[in-house]
């Protein structure tokens, strides 16, 4: 979905520095994103694609730099507090309660709301049917597709502005990795923004607005979607497989 | 041999209590990720609670007529309950005092803590009450004979598999039909991943001890039900079968532990019938090893 | 001057046990402090040790005991050796099936192995004479230097009460020296085994073993020699202690509280630090032994001194973890990596 002139930016990320602990792995990273975009971040192995995420999310404190969502600086803000302001955060492993059913894996993900939110959770059906049928199963015996989809869910139950997803197609086979980004498509057109990482450079900008190159923990480019995806250099250099 | 019947209901009743005991260790492994080696010591302060609430209420000439068959009455059931609250709420205190601010070491400074905490909650006990025991029922209670089985069981007992039945049946509704119970669900699973999704991590961490204190003071005044006295090497005495239960149910599975009690129970009692009873724990320990080199995830086990 | 005899005696009474302590620390320290296995058993590997000296190097039954076999009379040196064999042997039961697993499984079975051994120690008469125990358990070199000493003494009956006192308590002072140079040497080689091949895997072990296993180092296999050799260490102190006290029951080795003591010598001396084991050991029997003094002149009973006795070191050792998990000995402020969470080694 295309930014209106002149509106802020849902998310800015202004020159983070970070890693972990004594490791420095980003190196003044700046990243935007409007509300309703969909950004890609992409960039060898290595390259603090990940650690950006989670610098973001508040799962690692940046050592420079500063963060603002929404208007507000959520800089060095704890995840369970950022998560009340309206960003979800979907981890690349891990990412869902495999001995709970995948209705309990989206009641969790309403945990702090007090309120019934049975009209959430209809709606988080409409986007994904397959999960319907399959809400009483429990999540460890489902299959890598299904499984992303509960955990996209679960990231979707509070109704987020913006939702971080950490490579979505990682591991999974070419038509359930096409399946999950025809999702995220949808989930996009109900106006959530869309930050993903990903490997799988190729599909991923091809339904994003915008995209960023990140490597060796800096900013090498960026540009439309398009754009990159028809960047011969970048193709060579990072699209490769 | 043909005692084989009557030592089955003694197993029934012995491993009913272990697994309320290894429930609880089950649920700090998996949410808190460190086995608690004082749990037992938190049985024995359940029992002595009691022991004391008891002598209070009956100080203040509250009754304790015996309720239909059973050999306690009114003042007995009130200290019960209280020592349940009064546990859950020192266990929740420890955790403060203690684990929490250990939560960043890693599982292995946790156990070793626990272990300086069940040394010294024995002492303390017995620098209360002293070595010797303590008797929460003076009288000896006639049991009943079921004819056609050919075993005796006393009322006590009854009330002692129904008490344990009761739990089970209200720790497995709250685990699976409660929004606190799923969040405990979802941190058994992955803790990390249930504070990103926004769960209440910290009043998960609270229910869990609240839950498991309970649990364990249940046990540990149950036992004095069934042996008539307390001492304070109550808990440690079980400790062995109580982890033995756990980890042949599968570590981290409160389910495992209920089963994994039951069958630790029966196999101890039963044993009895070939080898002297001193060697009790030894049985446990036996069927724990070869749980170990066999299946170490356990019966029901967990990935952990 | 009868103080000053008294003190002395009470010194070499302290410095025996404290050394003795030291042993244990050190065997621990393979274990834990190399290694980082959680071993709670120890008070088992120490009566294992002890009844195995003093049932190899005792005398055979006599009509009054319920014992009836063993009892060889062999040199004080069998006897050290095989304490160290048979709790070796004890090692391997408990750690083959413990030691691909989780740091807990250990920890359980060393508390049922103790607790077994503890059992068959008590119920076991045929064997171990049960609760009334081993006497006569004869210590080295002592009628040579009872001789010596009654000789000597003999000869100069004009000196001195306060000298037949000092002097005819010395069989500990040679005592004493055995255990220094047993507790000497057995650092030094604990020394010279932290800086081989062998000791820095170990170490490579306990900080990553995944990193460890992948370049193709048998862990398991390098665990269990650790558990072992440590093991076979604190049989060689019980040993020690068996000699000493000439007579054990079961009793002498209440469950878990020495284990407890000695796990306390290590975290506080400082863990992976063969000085830390041994300066630990000093100070926290000094501490215990320091207590027993003082609940004297307080109005407690007994069992409640006793009690209160176990409560201090406890709430010492949530202290130490609290405040100062690295120990007296280690210089750095942070926790050594294996000992923080595995959250954090990511």
């Amino acid at each position: 979905m295309p930014t209106l002139e002149g509106s802020m930016s849902l998310l800015t990320v202004d020159e983070i520095t970070g890693g972990y602990g004594d490791m420095e792995v980003l190196h003044e990273v700046s990243v935007e994103l409007d509300t309703g975009e969909i950004v890609t971040v992409i960039g060898p192995n290595g390259a603090g694609k990940s650690t950006l995420m989670k610098t973001i999310f508040g799962l690692l404190q940046p050592t420079g730099g500063e963060i603002r969502f929404d208007g507000k600086s959520i800089t060095g803000l704890a995840p369970d507090k950022i998560v009340r302001l309206g960003m979800a955060y979907v981890p690349q492993v891990e990412n869902v309660f495999p001995s709970l059913t995948a209705q309990e894996n989206l009641e969790m993900g309403a945990f702090i709301l007090s309120h019934n939110y049975s009209d959430r959770i209809d709606d988080i059906y409409e986007l994904f049917p397959l999960l319907k049928a399959r809400r009483r199963q429990r999540v460890g015996k489902m299959s890598g597709g299904e499984r992303q989809m509960v955990a996209m869910g679960r990231a979707l139950m509070l109704n987020p502005k913006l939702i971080l997803l950490d490579e979505p197609s990682a591991a999974l086979a070419p038509n359930l990795a096409a399946m999950i980004f025809d999702r995220i498509a949808a989930i996009n057109q109900t106006g959530v923004a869309i930050l993903i990482v990903e490997q799988n450079a190729k599909e991923s900008l091809k339904l994003s607005d915008r995209g960023y190159v990140l490597a060796g923990g800096r900013n090498r480019f960026e540009d439309t979607g398009k754009n990159l995806l028809m960047n011969k250099e970048i193709g060579e250099l990072y699209l490769g497989g | 041999m043909s005692r084989l019947p009557q030592l089955i209901v003694y197993g029934i009743i012995s491993g009913s209590i272990i697994s309320l005991g290894g429930i609880g260790v089950s649920l700090t492994y998996s949410i808190l990720g460190f086995s608690n080696f004082a749990h037992g010591d938190i049985m024995a302060l359940g029992a002595y609670i009691c022991f004391g609430v008891f002598v209070l209420f009956t100080g203040l000439g509250i009754g304790n007529t015996p309720i239909g068959p059973l050999s306690f009455g009114f003042s007995f059931v009130l200290s019960f309950v209280s020592a349940l609250a009064l546990t859950a709420l020192a266990t929740v205190v420890i955790d403060r005092i203690l684990f929490k601010r250990l939560r960043k070491a890693g599982s292995i400074i946790l156990m070793m803590a626990s272990i300086g905490l069940a040394l010294g909650l024995r002492n303390i006990l017995q620098f209360f009450w002293g070595p010797q025991p303590h008797y929460y029922i003076e009288k000896i209670q006639v049991a009943s004979v079921i004819p056609g089985l050919g075993i005796r069981i006393k009322p006590d007992q009854i009330f002692i598999i129904i008490t344990t039945v009761a739990l089970v049946v209200l720790v497995h509704c709250f685990l699976q039909y409660t929004k606190m119970g799923k969040a405990m669900r979802a941190s058994a699973d992955n803790i990390a991943l249930a504070r990103v999704t926004g769960i209440n991590t910290d009043r998960v961490i609270l229910w869990t001890w609240v839950i498991g204190g309970a649990l364990a003071a249940t046990a540990g005044i149950l036992t004095g039900i069934e042996n008539k006295f307390i001492t304070p090497e109550l808990g440690w005495q079980m400790l062995l079968s109580v982890f033995a239960a756990v980890i042949l149910g599968g570590l981290g599975n409160p389910y495992g532990a209920i089963l994994g009690g039951m069958i630790i129970g029966l196999s101890e009692e039963v044993s009895t019938a070939f080898i002297s009873t001193g060697y009790k724990p030894a049985v446990a320990f036996a069927i724990m090893i070869i749980m170990l080199l066999v299946k170490p995830t356990g019966l029901l086990g967990r990935r952990k | 001057m009868e103080h000053v005899v008294g003190a002395i005696n009470y010194i070499v009474f302290f410095a025996i046990t404290a050394g003795t302590y030291g042993i244990l620390s050190l065997g621990l320290n393979i274990q834990w402090g190399f290694a980082g296995l959680f071993n709670i058993g120890i008070a088992g590997f120490y009566a294992l040790g002890a009844y195995t000296a003093a049932l190899i190097s005792g005398p055979p039954p006599s009509a009054w005991d319920g014992r009836m076999v063993a009892g060889y009379e062999l040199p004080f040196l069998v006897g050290l050796l095989a304490a160290a064999v048979v709790c070796g042997i004890a090692a391997l039961l408990i750690g083959i099936p413990t030691l691909r697993l989780r740091a807990e499984y250990l920890a359980i079975a060393s508390i049922g192995i103790a607790e077994i051994i503890r059992l068959v120690l008590k119920n076991e008469s045929w064997l171990t004479n049960g609760v009334w125990g081993l006497q006569q358990i004869p210590s080295p070199l002592y009628k040579t230097i009872r001789g010596g000493v009654t000789a000597l003494l003999e000869a100069h009956p004009d000196w001195p009460p306060w000298a037949y006192d000092l002097i005819s308590k010395s069989y500990n002072w040679f005592y004493l020296l055995l255990v220094i140079v047993v507790l000497f040497v057995l650092y030094l080689v604990m020394q010279r085994l932290v800086r081989s091949p062998w000791g820095r895997v170990i170490k490579a072990i306990r900080e990553d073993e995944d990193v460890a296993a992948m370049s193709g180092k048998n862990t398991f296999s390098f665990k269990i020699q650790a558990l072992v050799l440590g093991a076979m260490i604190m049989g060689i102190g019980g040993s020690l202690y068996a000699h000493y006290a000439r007579f054990i029951s079961p009793s002498s080795f209440k469950p878990l509280y020495g284990t407890f003591l000695v796990w306390v010598m290590l975290i506080l001396g400082g863990s992976g630090n063969n000085k830390g084991a041994v300066l630990g050991s000093f100070v926290v029997w000094g501490i215990w032994a320091g207590t027993d003094f003082l609940t004297g002149y307080l109005p407690f009973t007994a069992s409640q001194a006793a009690a209160l006795r176990i409560i201090f070191i406890g709430i010492l050792l949530e202290v130490v973890l609290l405040w100062r998990p690295q120990g007296l000995l280690q210089r750095e402020r942070r926790l050594p990596k294996f000992l923080r969470s595995d959250a954090d080694k990511k």
